[in-house]
């Protein structure tokens, strides 16, 4: 089957710099596909591009089984598409957007009224259908931007940073919108510099400065993680429990890796590193204290506040971390479906 | 491919966004109201009861005659007379007067010998309009009270009578109300359509317009129906302002002047448009819009100087902008009552102007961003 939409070799400039280097990606359909990346990765470029609102200098782009370059009147019809910010219109009220967004798209007389009475009940902006839109909370304005992009039952969602801005229960809740429209077979491309949301992809590419860094689902990233990952902490009855490493220090010997991560360090050894644990298979949440081989020894050289390492499963936070720091390595991959290959230090 | 339907859901979209910004819309409807009366009032050019004082060394009952009257007249109030003036600039400095008439002694006399009587005027040039129309009339004015008072007829060598067309009585409200109307029907189209569009492309709504089945032209459309009603609202306020409050009367036809308006608005909405596709902030698109319309037409389209006093190379920015025809039409209508018969050429180039913007603003109209 055709994928929803596939991308070879697009590259474009942006204000004199490379936005995109070519890159090629493949979306199956259907999927809730995640494109990653931080400010300036080439997220939005990307999407100006697939909502056919910018040409790029070079590659080509299909969607839903059509040329984006010669064909891109046929497939705005079967796009949503939900610009960065938040681009609806602060005067009117939540029904007149829909309203409006209805009679653009050709929707009238009991389709219309049965398709805003469904998206003002998917999106729970019901109550608040009379309100003007400048006047709702940043979470709801998200969801009454993405009611604006169903009206007219599009086959391909394109939403960039949607959950910017937004407090993390309603971004909770829109990610469980976005989760029931995968599941009503629709195929979503969603932009976000949250690494959290990445877990929630079916799949995913993390974009940096343009290119591409890692692709394939959560799980595959996951698995691909090569190092063993201790969660450091402060003794409980220390007198400062939030520990700190700078980060252009070096890691202590033997790691590849230490960085903050919620008031505690995440420390990456590499698994064929100094001091192996003879014939002791990593546990995760097992506890190491005491012993020489421990590693909060070998950690207390850098960080004397260490108190207790725990083996912890890495997350994806924790794989982008190594792959954005370039210690962790995943070669794009060269066909949909195939296993990320090539994982090193 | 155009659907009616769709340009419909536009423009009431964009009513909808003019009736929420009722500041906006409080502006753009008393702005008019108020540049009428400000014009009317700041811009009398009919000079009144100008103070001027009288040197008169050696008081004769014919010299007390004439200062009589200079006083009487319109134009002058005598605010003192003085026997002697060493300095007249003093007289200026101290009472503010605007013109110094000064008979010299023997004045009198001398009004009865052959080579006749002289008499300086003095004048205050800082405001040269003032000064023109003092000059321009006082000699009439002195001429004519001598001749009297002298009980003389003037002799009927030449008999020049003028006789002003179409504003007999040169009120100035009778030129300022088209020029009004040119400025104020050019500035709202061309200031609010492309402020609008500039809009969305800064609250970036015009990416989700873009990637929607909506056709450029529908987009266009639907947005400048509503401005062209407003802008035809504010030519309607102008007018019933005029005849109320200035009593300006529309010598031709009412309805024809409703059709160059209109066109006149097209025009300007094409200006509007223009700009809209260059900008993509709405303060740009303002002062593009307040630069290329207000400026350029309040200097050189003969509203306030006339274009054949203008060296030759602003006249022909002036041939080119569109408020030099309708200026042309309103007047003609206003003051002249002619019609389509006389006004063809200015409407025809005004037409015309507006048709080559509104297709160049449409070819840059971009579907893409």
């Amino acid at each position: 089957m055709e994928p929803a939409v596939a991308i070879r070799d697009l590259a474009k400039d942006h204000a004199g710099e490379k936005a995109l280097r070519g890159i090629s990606i493949d979306v199956p359909n259907p999927c809730l596909f995640g494109i990653i990346g931080a400010d300036g990765a080439g997220k939005s470029t990307l999407m100006n591009i697939l909502a056919t609102l910018t040409d790029p200098d070079s590659g080509s782009v299909r969607e839903l089984g059509r040329d984006a370059a010669r064909e891109f009147a046929s497939i705005r019809e079967d796009i949503g598409y939900m610009p960065q910010r938040f681009s609806l219109y602060q005067d009117l009220s939540v029904e007149e957007n829909l309203d409006f967004f209805a009679d653009i798209f050709g929707i009238s007389g009991k389709d219309k009224t049965d398709r805003m009475d469904h998206l003002l009940g998917f999106a729970g902006l019901k109550p608040f259908k009379g309100r003007r839109a400048g006047q709702l909370s940043g979470g709801m304005k998200q969801k009454l931007a993405l009611a604006c992009t169903l009206v007219h039952h599009p086959k391909l969602l394109l939403l960039d940073e949607p959950t910017v801005g937004v407090d993390p229960v309603a971004r909770r809740d829109f990610w469980t919108m976005l989760k029931s429209l995968r599941a009503e077979g629709i195929t979503l491309m969603v932009s976000t510099p949250y690494m959290d949301e990445a877990a929630l992809c079916d799949s995913l590419v993390l974009l940096h400065e343009g290119g591409i860094l890692a692709e394939g689902t959560p799980a595959q990233l996951l698995a691909a993680y090569p190092y063993r990952l201790y969660r450091v902490e402060a003794a409980p009855d220390a007198a400062v429990s939030t520990l700190n490493y700078p980060g252009d220090k070096p890691p202590p010997p033997g790691f590849v890796l230490i960085y903050p991560s919620g008031g505690t360090l995440h420390a990456a050894e590499a698994p064929g590193g100094e001091a192996p644990l003879a014939g002791e298979a990593p546990v995760a949440g097992g506890r190491t204290q005491g012993p020489s081989g421990d590693p909060v020894q070998r950690l207390r050289v850098a960080v004397p506040e260490a108190y207790s390492a725990t083996l912890i499963q890495p997350s994806l936070e924790d794989c982008f971390f190594a792959l954005l720091s370039g210690k962790m390595v995943m070669k794009p991959k060269s066909a949909p479906g195939a296993l990320p290959a090539g994982t090193g230090s | 491919m155009i659907s009616p339907a769709r340009v419909r859901s536009i423009a009431l979209k964009e009513m909808r966004h003019i009736f929420r910004d009722w500041q906006t819309l409080v502006v753009v409807l008393v702005m008019p109201v108020m540049m009428m009366f400000l014009y009317g009032y700041a811009l009398n050019a009919d000079a009144r009861e100008i103070p001027v004082m009288i040197e008169m060394p050696s008081p004769a009952p014919e010299t007390r005659a004439i200062a009589d009257k200079i006083d009487a007249s319109q134009m002058f109030a005598v605010t003192g007379i003085v026997y002697a003036a060493p300095d007249p600039a003093e007289l200026f400095k101290l009472y503010g007067i605007k013109a110094l008439f000064r008979f010299p002694p023997g004045f009198a006399r001398d009004l009865r010998r052959p080579g006749g009587a002289r008499v300086q005027v003095l004048i205050d040039g800082s405001d040269p309009n003032l000064g023109t129309l003092i000059r321009n009339g006082s000699e009439p004015m002195l001429l004519g009270a001598t001749l009297q008072v002298l009980g003389v007829r003037q002799p009927q060598v030449l008999d020049l009578r003028t006789l002003v067309l179409y504003n007999p009585e040169q009120r100035s409200a009778l030129f300022f109300v088209p020029g009004l109307m040119a400025i104020i029907l050019l500035m709202i189209s061309a200031l609010l359509t492309s402020v609008a569009i500039a809009r969305e492309k800064e609250l970036g709504t015009m990416g989700q317009l873009l990637v929607s089945p909506l056709h450029p032209l529908e987009i266009i459309v639907g947005k400048i129906i509503p401005y062209v009603f407003l802008a035809a609202l504010d030519g309607f306020l102008v007018l019933a302002v005029g005849r109320i409050a200035f009593g300006v009367r529309i010598a031709g036809n009412p309805w024809f002047l409703g059709l160059c308006s209109l066109v006149y608005i097209f025009t300007a909405l094409s200006i509007g448009l223009l700009i809209s596709t260059l900008v993509k902030r709405q303060q740009h698109a303002m002062f593009a819009a307040l630069g290329a319309t207000l400026m350029p037409t309040v200097i050189l389209s003969g509203f306030i100087f006339p274009v054949t006093s203008m060296p030759i190379p602003l006249q022909i920015v002036s041939h080119i902008i569109p408020a030099t025809y309708f200026l042309e039409i309103v007047r003609g209508i206003i003051l002249k009552g002619v019609g389509l018969h006389e006004l063809w050429t200015p409407l025809l180039i005004l037409g015309g102007e507006g048709l080559v913007l509104m297709a160049v603003a449409i070819r840059k109209f971009k579907v893409k961003l």
